[in-house]
């Protein structure tokens, strides 16, 4: 068993491969909660300068598959800027797949930001705002940590989404574990069908490993207080 | 429970004596098309304790949340000690900066408790009672505590200080929020059906904690329901009847006499 591990599927080649899923949703996945709060911001605005260009990125971003995305910044944003004779728009693999993981996501976690700040009770900023908070104090320090508790289950849904849609990086020549597994399956006798199963249950493994940090965020959040506790009101 | 044979505490006044805290004057509110106040003229005097009464819908709470700006009017002023702090504003008017500023500098001036408590529900009791002079004050982490110690032992609950809010009764949340406003050193304290959420006993607590305050000489405006507290703890009774003032005075003047119409139907109701 073990000599088949190492010698056939070269569990250790994957090993070390499985850390191109992590590095990219480790990078991606807080810059797509940070913009997405950007987002999500811009999209609750009154000013419609702000919410309409918002509104328009997220749809788009959602409505798109990553896949495409990925081809269109790796592939034809280097001709359009040969066209303007500048090499700016000439990406690596790497930092291609990190911009369109994160552009992409941040358009969900928009609509997941939303929905966490529309679900912290009103109540909270007006009690913020009668102490004399500005209105920055009151988002920061009353409504987005609240928020925050609420959404954190769903963003880490989210992560362990990423993780696997990470390799979709491999289209473009990113050689990260699913890649890395066709590599040595095409090579050896072993095939390409074991080798799948075992790069999925690495995926697996790494999915698990999130679920269980998100749990272990949770259970420290609860520990303080959570938000969806309330009060004992008799109404 | 009509307690007729009862006197009021204090001497019965007509008119506020003394120094003007709070002059509100010709307040309108609307809401689109549903005018809720149709110009509400209060004045409140120093350590002067006020209940205002009415049918729901008269515009109690609209009227006090106007007096911090959680609700912008649209017609009239406030004053706080002289001072103009507020003024109406079209309805859809959008602050600018300064205005924001003025607010946020009067609502600092004006402490609020609500129905439905509002703690923090991430900081614990220490914390909520701190936020004011932390926060807003900019005070050191030692002043701010020293201000939330004081204020939380005035409400009883310095023993609760590291607790979360949400393991606390109903009682024990408002005497917090009570405590987080206090730290403010407000100018005066507004009730909003602070103990509308609560059960009796939880309410005399919370009672008890806001006859303290009348008696070292907090000015207080309360919107409640409960009748015995109103008349028990007011200097002065305000009855508020399709968005104004129909009438005012001493307590005993209003549950007893019942001067107008209006005011026998919503007492024979409760």
């Amino acid at each position: 068993m073990w000599r088949y591990l190492v010698d056939d599927i070269k569990i250790d080649k994957l090993i070390v491969a499985a850390r191109w899923p992590l590095y990219l949703t480790a990078l991606s996945m807080p810059l797509a909660v940070f913009f997405g709060l950007i987002l999500a911001l811009m999209r609750m605005s009154r000013s419609r300068l702000l919410s309409w260009p918002a509104t328009a990125y997220i749809e788009v971003m959602r409505g798109t598959p990553l896949y495409v995305q990925l081809f269109l910044v790796y592939y034809t944003l280097p001709q359009i800027g040969q066209a303007l004779h500048t090499d700016w728009l000439t990406l690596d693999s790497f930092p291609t797949a990190i911009l369109c993981l994160t552009a992409n996501y941040a358009a969900y976690e928009a609509e997941i930001h939303r929905a966490g700040l529309e679900a912290v009770d009103r109540g909270q900023r007006e009690a913020a705002l009668s102490i004399g908070m500005n209105q920055s104090q009151a988002f920061f320090l009353v409504t987005l940590p609240q928020a925050f508790r609420i959404i954190l289950p769903a963003v880490i849904n989210d992560a362990i989404a990423m993780l696997k849609d990470s390799c979709l990086a491999s289209a473009i020549g990113v050689m990260e574990l699913l890649k890395v597994a066709e590599g040595i399956g095409k090579n050896s006798e072993v095939g390409l069908p074991n080798m799948y199963i075992a790069a999925g249950l690495l995926y697996m493994i790494l999915s698990l490993a999130f679920y269980f940090l998100g749990k272990f965020i949770e259970s420290k959040l609860k520990a303080r207080g959570g938000a969806e506790l309330h009060i004992d009101a008799h109404h | 429970m009509q307690s007729t044979e009862h006197t009021p505490a204090a001497p019965p006044v007509e008119a506020p004596t003394g120094e003007k805290i709070l002059e509100a004057r010709g307040i309108h509110k609307s809401f689109g098309p549903k005018q809720v106040l149709k110009g509400v003229d209060l004045d409140v005097a120093k350590a002067e304790v006020l209940t205002i009464l009415g049918p729901n819908g008269c515009g109690k709470s609209t009227f006090l949340r106007c007096l911090n700006l959680l609700e912008q009017y649209q017609q009239g002023s406030v004053r706080l000690k002289g001072e103009l702090v507020s003024e109406g504003r079209p309805e859809n008017h959008q602050p600018s900066a300064q205005e924001q500023t003025d607010a946020q500098k009067l609502r600092q001036r004006v402490g609020m408790v609500f129905q439905r408590f509002n703690l923090f529900p991430h900081m614990t009791v220490l914390q909520n009672a701190m936020s004011g002079p932390k926060y807003v004050l900019q005070k050191s982490d030692e002043e701010a505590r020293a201000i939330a110690e004081k204020m939380l032992r005035k409400v009883g609950l310095w023993e609760k200080s590291p607790c979360d809010p949400q393991t606390l009764s109903g009682g024990q949340q408002q005497r917090v929020a009570i405590a987080r406003a206090l730290a403010m050193n407000p100018d005066v304290m507004l009730f909003d059906e602070a103990t509308s959420a609560l059960d009796p006993v939880l309410t005399k607590e919370v009672f008890k904690v806001v006859r303290e305050l009348a008696a070292e000489g907090m000015t207080m405006i309360l919107v409640t329901h409960d009748m015995d507290f109103a008349r028990d703890i007011a200097h002065r009774v305000v009855f508020m009847d399709g968005g104004i003032v129909a009438a005012q005075g001493t307590p005993a003047y209003i549950f007893d006499e019942r001067p107008t119409e209006g005011i026998r139907k919503f007492l024979e109701k409760g």
